[in-house]
């Protein structure tokens, strides 16, 4: 049997705070979000949307209404997050080392704040623009 | 005297080795697949970003670029658009399964649940395949 | 093709990655397992053919291989469940070779030993006194603590294959086993090691590993069930600051 003092002060050293399961629950969470999300934007978008042939006219009115471009965003947000969030997942698993897993880390996170400002100006720009 | 199928088994070692779900059991099949779907999901991603970057052109030039990939000359990108709701389709629903699985919920019927979750997905799939289709039909004139 | 005979596919190898496979006919007569076979092979045909063996009754764990494109134990893997006279064998997936079937096992154990699978207790300085447990708390973890560390699993694993950090489920099964027993006190030290990077998180369910395991152990529910415990842990910790996380 093993001297439990003497593992808690080897633990203590190392002061590690391992948050794998964390991030498993927010990937998963953010995967629920999303099939409720996509589900009403495949509804939106391709069967109760208007006329495909006139769909800048749909997706600006859409955005200009306050409760769907908050809901455009969030949903901007959480699938990429839970995209980039399994891409770095599907990365780690190549077996890189623990310095190219930080950097790996920190790439995706700046992809990840990329893609978001854009796709929030982008949709807070068109929502701006005039329907013809 | 290494045979064709010999060599195919090789490829369990090294970075891609997960690709290899042949001769493994159903989970195998299915965690390959999620990844592979995962990623083409994510790639789409960037092509949806990019598609509604066109939105800053204009109403006139956006509804020219949506129509030509719906009602030609690019219209082969339907085909694409129903291998991408296939994807999907099976990416969420497995996924529903994972969520359940890892959280220790239904571990001794998880082959039952990804056949009943994704025959459920593929119904849901081809309801929504058809009526789009009848949308794309009554709002092009085609 | 001979009937009579079992055409034995072995790959032979050496430290330094050459390899070829040479073929091998054994008498149907003479063998029940693909381990007979081999043993047959080396007694008859070729002596320098190299590979692990020891108890022939699927306890000691030795004699793990690659059988037909799925990682077995030779020794109860009966040639003829195989369904083919041809039976191509290669050393385990996931391991280095060190020559023809024999693989260098230690980063198996050295996994095994990161999870602490070995009572833990408070009171630890009075050994000597019998710990007692009821044959239901034994049954609650007695699944998990039939593995014969064959490393079978290890071999089937995929995120095994390509990240070599991962535990992988031989170990994250026995933390259960662990964690699992009325005797043991040491649950929150052992969640800090498979809760972090290379624990829990890295497994994505594929399955292979229960697939393949040969004492039906289950690893691949072990670590669901270890994922599980670890959320609330870490949740736990996360509105715990200051404190170390790994304290009682």
């Amino acid at each position: 049997m093993a001297n439990l003092e003497a593992l808690d002060k080897e633990a203590e050293k190392k002061r590690t705070r391992p948050i794998g399961s964390i991030q498993w629950l927010f990937q998963a969470a953010s995967g629920a979000f999303i099939i409720f999300f996509l589900g009403v934007h495949l509804y939106v978008a391709h069967i109760n949307g208007g006329s495909p042939i006139e769909l800048f006219d749909t997706v600006v009115g859409n955005l200009r209404d306050p409760w769907w471009l908050a809901f455009f965003l969030i949903f901007l947000w959480v699938v990429t997050y839970h995209g980039l969030n399994g891409l770095k997942g599907i990365i780690y698993e190549t077996g890189i080392s623990a310095k190219a897993r930080k950097f790996v880390s920190w790439a995706i996170f700046a992809v990840f704040v990329v893609s978001v400002i854009y796709g929030t100006i982008l949709s807070l720009v068109v929502a701006q623009m005039a329907i013809p | 005297m290494p045979s064709g199928g010999e060599s195919m088994l090789e490829s369990d070692n090294g970075t891609l080795g997960w690709l290899n779900f042949f001769h493994k059991g159903i989970g195998y099949f299915a965690y390959t697949m999620h990844r592979i779907s995962g990623i083409v999901i994510l790639l789409y991603l960037y092509l949806h970003f990019f598609v509604l970057s066109n939105l800053l052109r204009g109403g006139v030039a956006f509804n020219d670029l949506i129509t030509s990939f719906t009602y030609g000359p690019y219209d082969i990108f339907i085909v694409m658009d129903i291998l991408l709701s296939l994807v999907i389709f099976y990416h969420g629903a497995n996924g529903v399964r994972l969520m359940l699985n890892e959280a220790g919920y239904g571990l001794k019927h998880h082959k039952l649940m990804f056949f009943i979750l994704e025959s459920g997905a593929m119904i849901l799939m081809l309801l929504f395949l058809y009526y789009a289709w009848q949308v794309l039909l009554s709002g092009g004139g085609v | 093709m001979d009937s009579e005979n079992y055409v034995f596919l072995v790959k032979r190898g050496d430290e330094k990655g050459n390899s070829r496979f040479d073929r091998f006919n054994v008498p149907k007569k003479k063998i029940s397992t693909v381990l007979e076979g081999l043993v047959y092979i080396s007694e008859n045909l070729d002596g320098t053919l190299s590979f692990r063996h020891s108890c022939r009754m699927e306890i000691c764990g030795s004699c793990s291989m690659q059988i037909n494109g799925k990682p077995r134990m030779a020794c109860s893997t009966i040639a003829e469940s195989l369904g083919s006279n041809t039976i191509r064998v290669s050393p385990l997936p996931h391991y280095q070779v060190i020559k023809d079937l024999v693989v260098d096992i230690d980063p198996f154990f050295e996994k095994y030993r990161k999870v602490k699978p070995y009572i833990i207790r408070k009171d630890d300085k009075s050994p000597g006194v019998e710990l007692l447990q009821t044959p239901e708390q034994f049954k609650i973890y007695e699944q998990y603590s039939m593995c014969i560390k064959c490393g079978l699993c290890l071999a089937a694993c995929p995120i095994s294959g390509s990240d070599d950090d991962y535990l992988g489920p031989a170990a994250l099964a026995a933390a259960l086993r662990f964690n699992l027993d009325s005797r043991d006190e040491g649950t929150p030290i052992r969640l800090e090691i498979t809760g972090g990077e290379s624990g829990t998180s890295r497994c994505h369910y594929a399955g292979e590993c229960t697939e393949v395991c040969p004492k039906d152990v289950d690893p691949s529910r072990a670590i669901q069930l270890l994922r599980r415990t670890g959320i609330s842990h870490e949740l736990k910790n996360a509105f715990r600051r200051g404190k170390h996380a790994g304290k009682r």
